[in-house]
């Protein structure tokens, strides 16, 4: 369970002579457990796609389901993981991995398994009791992750989940995501500025236009991550360094590169 | 000194404005709150209640004296109403204001963490706007005691020993003086309970929010 799926997709903002077209039938299609990851220049429409998908959104024209069923309302079976972290202030790490679960109704017992099962995932143990403001922005962003994957959710979505954090412990983020899809594989839908990014984390990268935005293209990784034995490297700066990686790299560049030169 | 402060010793006039002063207050705190809550995160409501709200707000509290005594007598009643809505006006901006101001963000991840209604009140909507909530109590509680020392002026020149009164007050400073520094002393008194239960409320906040 946890397929993505966009059918001529379109969000027209408002209505009437102030209506602002932001995306215009977007098709793509997220498999099981695959991680797909989204670049476009600023202001495509990333977010919205994704803010679709959560069911914060509704489309304006086509459709957007998951597991083939249409989108309607947000739910615990999409979990978000936001930029900005968005973790409750006044509830400790612990509670706010909670949150979801009793909103599920699940019992004590169960929940507090779950919750430290999740802890431990994160490296969160000796925080539990800790208030967000008392962490750094990337164990934040770890409980916010933390959060998101102890609901079993169908799927992950992460909007520039590292954006707000610095260079150092972005990269150490992007390990632990690696690590994380290999022991809990999940579908991710996954937002980024970053194209080394995307190349890093993703199965497939898809690139879009300038807005109103589309898909424009479609880039496997996987297959290049694979017959190149990228999971075989250590570090993320040493899958950098092979021809592959950086082959990948230009081309994506180049492909957002026109988009950027088509806006002006 | 004890007794011969109009009739009544000094003691029964602080328990006596002391009560008038903590009814009104808390009457608007419970009215006050819910409606600013309400205000804050319901739209249509707001569309509805925040015109007259802002009609009625620049209205001096002192204004409706004249009309409380009409419509409730010259008594502890219409004290009360005065007191109270004074102390309704901050709690309610506040309240309002404060749930505005919550991050967006949270009420998106409590929708996405699949929250129901009531959850959402009491552990994102009230958590968010409490800080804010304690500014306004504070303000309310001022504003309770500021008009209470009004409300009995003005109230006391309607009465019939309105002479006396004046007479007396020119006779003995002292005594106007003492009721100054009663006033002043109740009202530092009750802001110190007030914000040792903010403190106690807010001891899971982070530090240096408002
Ligand atoms: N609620 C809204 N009302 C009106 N316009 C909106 C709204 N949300 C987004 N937009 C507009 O829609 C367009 C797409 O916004 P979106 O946030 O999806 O872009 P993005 O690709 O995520 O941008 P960025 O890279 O800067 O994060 C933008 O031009 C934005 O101004
Ligand atoms: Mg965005």
């Amino acid at each position: 369970m946890g397929s993505i799926r966009f059918e001529n997709a379109g969000k027209t903002y408002g209505s009437g002579p102030g209506a602002f077209q932001a995306l215009q039938n977007v098709t793509l299609d997220v498999t099981e457990k695959e991680f797909v990851a989204i670049v476009g220049p600023s202001g495509c429409g990333k977010t919205t796609c994704l803010r679709m998908v959560a069911g914060f959104e509704p489309v304006s024209s086509g459709r957007v389901m998951v597991n083939g069923q249409d989108v309607v309302a947000p739910g615990p079976d999409r979990a978000v993981v936001f930029q900005q972290f968005a973790l409750f202030p006044w509830k400790t790490v612990a509670e706010n991995i909670e949150f979801g679960l009793r909103n599920k109704g699940l019992p004590k017992g169960e929940r507090k398994s779950l919750v430290e099962g999740a802890l431990q995932l994160m490296g969160l143990e000796s925080h539990a009791s800790a208030f967000p403001h008392q962490l750094s922005g990337g164990m934040q962003q770890r409980v916010a992750i933390a959060r998101a994957y102890v609901l079993d959710p169908a799927v992950l979505l992460m909007d520039e989940p590292f954006g707000a954090l610095d260079a150092q412990t972005r990269v150490v983020m992007q390990e632990e995501l690696v690590r994380l899809a290999r022991v809990q594989p999940r579908t991710v839908l996954f937002i980024t500025h970053g194209v080394e990014e995307a190349v890093y984390l993703a199965d497939r990268v898809a690139i879009m236009t300038k807005r109103p935005g589309r898909i424009k293209e479609v880039v496997d990784v996987r297959a290049i991550r694979e017959a190149e034995k990228w999971d075989d490297l250590e570090r993320i700066e040493d899958v950098m360094d092979t021809e592959s990686f950086i082959h990948l790299r230009t081309h994506i560049w180049k492909s957002l590169r026109e988009e950027k030169g088509a806006s002006k | 000194m004890v007794s011969g402060y109009a009739g009544a010793t000094l003691a029964e006039h602080v328990w006596h404005s002391l009560r008038l002063v903590v009814v009104g207050f808390f009457c608007a705190a419970l009215a006050g709150i819910p409606l600013g809550l309400l205000m804050g995160y319901n739209r249509p409501a707001e569309a509805l209640i925040n015109p007259i709200f802002s009609l009625i707000r620049p209205i001096p509290p002192l204004a409706w004296i004249p009309l409380a005594i009409l419509w409730l007598g010259l008594g502890d009643a219409a004290k009360v109403l005065v007191i109270w809505l004074a102390a309704f006006v901050p709690s309610v901006i506040n309240a309002h204001t404060a749930v505005r101001g919550i991050d967006g963000a949270l009420f998106a991840a409590a929708r996405m963490l699949g929250a129901p209604r009531l959850r959402m009140v009491t552990e994102v909507i009230i958590p968010g706007a409490l800080p804010m909530i304690f500014t306004g109590l504070r303000l309310s509680l001022q504003a309770a005691w500021t008009t209470l020392v009004a409300a009995e002026l003005v109230g006391a020149l309607m009465e019939v020993g309105f002479v006396l009164n004046v007479a007396q007050q020119d006779i003995y400073p002292s005594m106007i003086l003492v009721g100054m520094v009663t006033v002043g002393v109740l009202g530092w008194l009750t802001t110190k309970g007030l914000v040792s239960v903010e403190r106690m409320a807010l001891a899971r906040w982070p530090q240096g929010r408002s």
